[in-house]
């Protein structure tokens, strides 16, 4: 009996890594591949690792523009939602003032919103405000869809932090400001870093709104790419690989070097329910 | 401590401005314009009720939409969730690969969802995709199924996308068990208790908030869902893969029905809503914590 539990054990994991693994594995390697091999037998290993469908992708498609536009959306949009979510989340964790259940409860609707919902009301919103195709509409856009987890990110971590440190500082004379930009902050480094890199990840993965809030290809995003040049990479399958290989990269990179971030994040984070 | 009154509203106000802007307005005209009939050219004209009657009463798409919705939620709450806790489980042995597991199993949900879409577009394509390759290995070397295109695999298809990737539960109940404490395993373990009985008698009932949460978080994911299935299949066959989501995105961005997609859209609210309601309920107050 507890032989054949460990086998069921060893087995279900072996399927789980080769369903996470495999597709990856699969493309990667056919993304070397010239589109003969990969019709005549995909499974096979490449003849030789050749970058041509690499450079093929970045000159079929504006990947490089698409690229630009994921970092600079995905570093201000994060800068945005980091910055004024700080502010706030120090003051909701450190402070009691009138209003300020109402103002959690409020806050906390966003999270029973999903974003379908609000397809056709946001597009609406950043036409109107004249933001419509630029990168400050989804930059703006994306720093909200982020409010929820970086709220509650954030101060969950404000709230570890003993008041004795604010309390020496505003001995030796520091005003509000100077207190929470020179001594809070610089200890948050852990929270912040973790609510970095979710919303991050949360800017260069969207999709949805990314289609919906721009047009053309001077403010599209990198998850884009793959959805219009479905069509033109249509006959050149090991381009299409690269190019997915491409988009998919960097968030890889990403959560393997702040994994650490990532997984105690998602613990702190997500306990709203 | 001095009077920080100006300096709280000054940290809370760009917080404030954003959730209005991006929310607040957002379900105000969603819930205003659930009653118009509005398109594009036209202003919104009131009509009351008729858009959620139509909803219910004539429109064959919403109840497929609805219907693939509800069938989703139900599985992502549970099998999903269920792998996601076996697989906590047997991490928390800490055997030799875990960390690499770990790791591994949370690659499919870190990256864009139009990337998962394109990978198992590919996977799965008729002609050179892995799994019809592998097939073939074992005998028919005519096999051509379209597994997104044919109407008997197409919803199986895109379930399969999502349904196994829990690595989101499993990297939540592995933190939730890391807080159990020792004590508690070594008592079980003197009064010569098996690992399997220790599992079952007594980490799963000391997860139930977590599990609880896990249900929530994956139910309400699967009424986010577009990215994918506007990659794979569009909804398509036919409705067989059309969620409420990508029904909006249709009748918003397709058929300028703007009212209309708004009515869904507060109807998907109220679904989300309620399912939560229903998921506290049952893992709150219906079993009582000993």
């Amino acid at each position: 009996m507890k032989i054949a539990l460990a086998i069921c054990k060893y087995l279900f994991v072996l399927f789980i890594v080769l369903l996470s693994l495999g597709p990856f594995l699969w493309m990667f390697m056919a993304s070397f591949k010239t589109n003969a091999e990969i019709l005549t037998n995909s499974l096979d290993w490449p003849s030789s690792f050749r970058f041509s469908n690499y450079a093929m992708a970045f000159k079929i498609a504006p990947l490089s523009r698409f690229y630009i536009n994921s970092v600079i959306v995905g570093i201000l949009g994060t800068a945005l939602n980091l910055l004024i979510l700080g502010m706030s989340a120090y003051v909701l964790a450190r402070f009691q003032f009138r209003g300020k259940k109402l103002l959690m409860v409020l806050l906390s609707l966003s999270l029973l919103i999903p974003g379908a919902a609000m397809l056709q009301p946001l597009y609406l919103t950043v036409n109107t405000i004249g933001l419509y195709d630029k990168l400050i509409g989804l930059i703006i856009v994306y720093a909200g869809f982020g409010l929820p987890v970086s709220l509650y990110i954030l101060s969950s971590y404000f709230l570890t932090i003993p008041k004795e440190m604010e309390e020496s500082a505003y001995l030796d004379g520091a005003g509000f400001i100077r207190t929470f930009f020179k001594i809070i902050l610089p200890i948050s480094r852990p929270g912040f870093g973790t609510a970095a890199v979710l919303q991050f990840l949360l800017c260069w993965n969207e999709f949805q709104f990314a289609i919906i809030l721009t047009t053309g290809n001077q403010s599209r995003t990198l998850p884009l790419a793959l959805y219009y040049f479905k069509s033109q990479f249509a006959s050149d399958y090991g381009v299409m690989f690269a190019a997915t290989m491409i988009v998919i990269l960097p968030s890889i990179l990403v959560y393997i070097l702040m994994q650490r971030q990532v997984i105690s994040g998602l613990a702190a984070g997500a306990v709203k329910g | 401590m001095t009077n920080y009154k100006g300096y709280i509203t000054l940290f809370l106000v760009p917080t404030i401005a954003l959730f209005m802007l991006v929310y607040a307005v957002s379900i105000v005209i969603l819930f205003g314009t659930s009653f118009t009939e509005w398109s594009t050219g036209l202003k919104p004209a009131f009509v009351g009720f008729r858009n959620f009657i139509d909803m219910f009463a004539k429109d064959t798409s919403f109840k497929e939409g609805f219907w693939n919705t509800a069938v989703w939620v139900l599985l992502q709450s549970t099998v999903h969730v269920l792998i996601g806790l076996v697989f906590a489980i047997i991490l928390n042995m800490k055997e030799f690969y875990w960390k690499f597991a770990r790791t591994v199993f949370m690659f499919p949900n870190i990256i864009s969802g139009a990337a998962v879409g394109m990978l198992f577009l590919c996977m799965l394509n008729p002609n050179f995709g892995a799994v019809n390759s592998i097939v073939r290995l074992f005998g028919d070397s005519e096999y051509a199924q379209n597994w997104f295109m044919d109407y008997a695999t197409a919803f199986m298809s895109v379930t399969m996308t999502w349904l196994p990737y829990a690595a989101v539960v499993t990297i939540l109940i592995l933190a939730e068990i890391a807080a159990i404490p020792d004590s508690l395993f070594e008592s079980a373990r003197i009064d010569g208790a098996s690992e399997l009985k220790i599992n079952l008698f007594i980490v799963i009932p000391m997860l139930r908030n977590i599990i609880g949460t896990c249900v929530i978080l994956a139910g309400t994911s699967m009424l986010q869902k577009m990215d994918i299935i506007m990659m794979t299949t569009g909804g398509g066959p036919g409705n067989t893969t059309l969620n409420l989501p990508m029904y909006i995105y249709k009748t918003a961005m397709m058929d300028n029905n703007f009212g209309y997609s708004n009515a869904v859209g507060v109807f998907l609210i109220g679904f989300g809503i309620v399912f939560v309601l229903l998921v506290r309920y049952l893992f709150r107050i219906g079993s009582s914590s000993t």
